[in-house]
């Protein structure tokens, strides 16, 4: 992102404050996501869901740990994922981990449940070609959510900068593994 | 009626928390190089920040190295948006 620099005169408050926005669009405008992101995310999910809705659909045991086997192969993708972004960058934006962790954007959110239901029918109705094009739509619809909060981010950072914190997404990850047992075993 | 904040007041501390409202934590030399400062300077306004509670520092390892990660806390971020409120202010009386 290139700007022209600002001359500063602390004794007007449009200078001051311009100069300040800068600095933030320079450290913002240096960020680089990790090589490969978005089809690692994109396959990540679409192996979660459709291990999820064979799981869900199979009552079996082999089915819950095919399910927990997707959670474990899209967490870990996801930790490596961000690993690789702080270590790249030299910062933590929680924005982005929410958005990768969570899919708290509404492309993603939308991309995800509608895959996720779709593809739990299919995996009921035995049509695994189905269950395979549903994950693999939602896989693409959840990285394309993600390279759009991306572009929002790139925009205007601070207002995108927030999100869940790694102590809470790491307790949001044992409840979601606790609520995909009790699915599993309830159903 | 918004209030000027005189502990973020100068414009080299307000850069410091403007910048660091970008992201949750950045590390000391990536938040210097955005800066354009020396690391004693960073390391001036990072002390006296963290003395009101407006950011935070926590050790931590980079890429092998031991380093230090700074973040604004709640605190900061909230006198921070009340600053830039009463900037604007002034700005729009002057105009």
């Amino acid at each position: 992102m290139e700007s022209n620099p600002v001359q500063q005169n602390p004794d007007d408050p449009r200078s001051v404050l311009a100069v300040a926005d800068q600095a933030r669009q320079r450290l913002a405008a240096g960020l680089r996501l990790p090589a490969g992101l978005h089809p690692a995310l994109a396959a990540a999910v679409a192996i979660q869901i459709g291990a999820a809705a064979y799981g869900i659909a199979n009552h079996t045991t082999a089915g819950l740990a095919v399910a927990l086997a997707g959670v474990a192969i899209f967490m870990g993708v996801a930790a490596l994922t961000l690993y690789r972004f702080q270590r790249i960058n030299g910062v933590r934006v929680d924005g982005l981990t929410s958005q990768i962790v969570l899919g708290t954007g509404l492309t993603s959110t939308l991309a995800y449940v509608g895959a996720f239901g779709a593809a739990t029918w299919a995996a009921f109705e035995s049509r695994w070609w189905l269950v395979a094009a549903a994950a693999v739509a939602g896989g693409v619809g959840y990285a394309f959510g993600t390279l759009r909060w991306w572009h929002a981010y790139r925009h205007d950072p601070a207002a995108h900068a927030g999100g869940v914190s790694p102590r809470m997404l790491a307790a949001l990850a044992v409840l979601a593994c606790l609520g995909l047992v009790a699915l599993l075993v309830a159903g | 009626m918004a209030k000027l904040d005189p502990l973020i007041h100068a414009p080299a501390r307000l850069q410091v928390v403007t910048t660091l409202s970008a992201v949750s934590e950045a590390e000391f030399a990536t938040l210097r190089a955005a800066l354009e400062v020396s690391d004693s300077v960073l390391s001036k306004h990072v002390s006296a920040l963290a003395d009101a509670g407006y950011v935070r520092s926590r050790k931590g390892v980079q890429a092998g190295r031991r380093t230090t990660w700074i973040g604004l806390t709640s605190a900061g971020r909230e006198a921070l948006r009340e600053h830039v409120a009463a900037l604007r202010q002034l700005i729009d009386m002057v105009d």
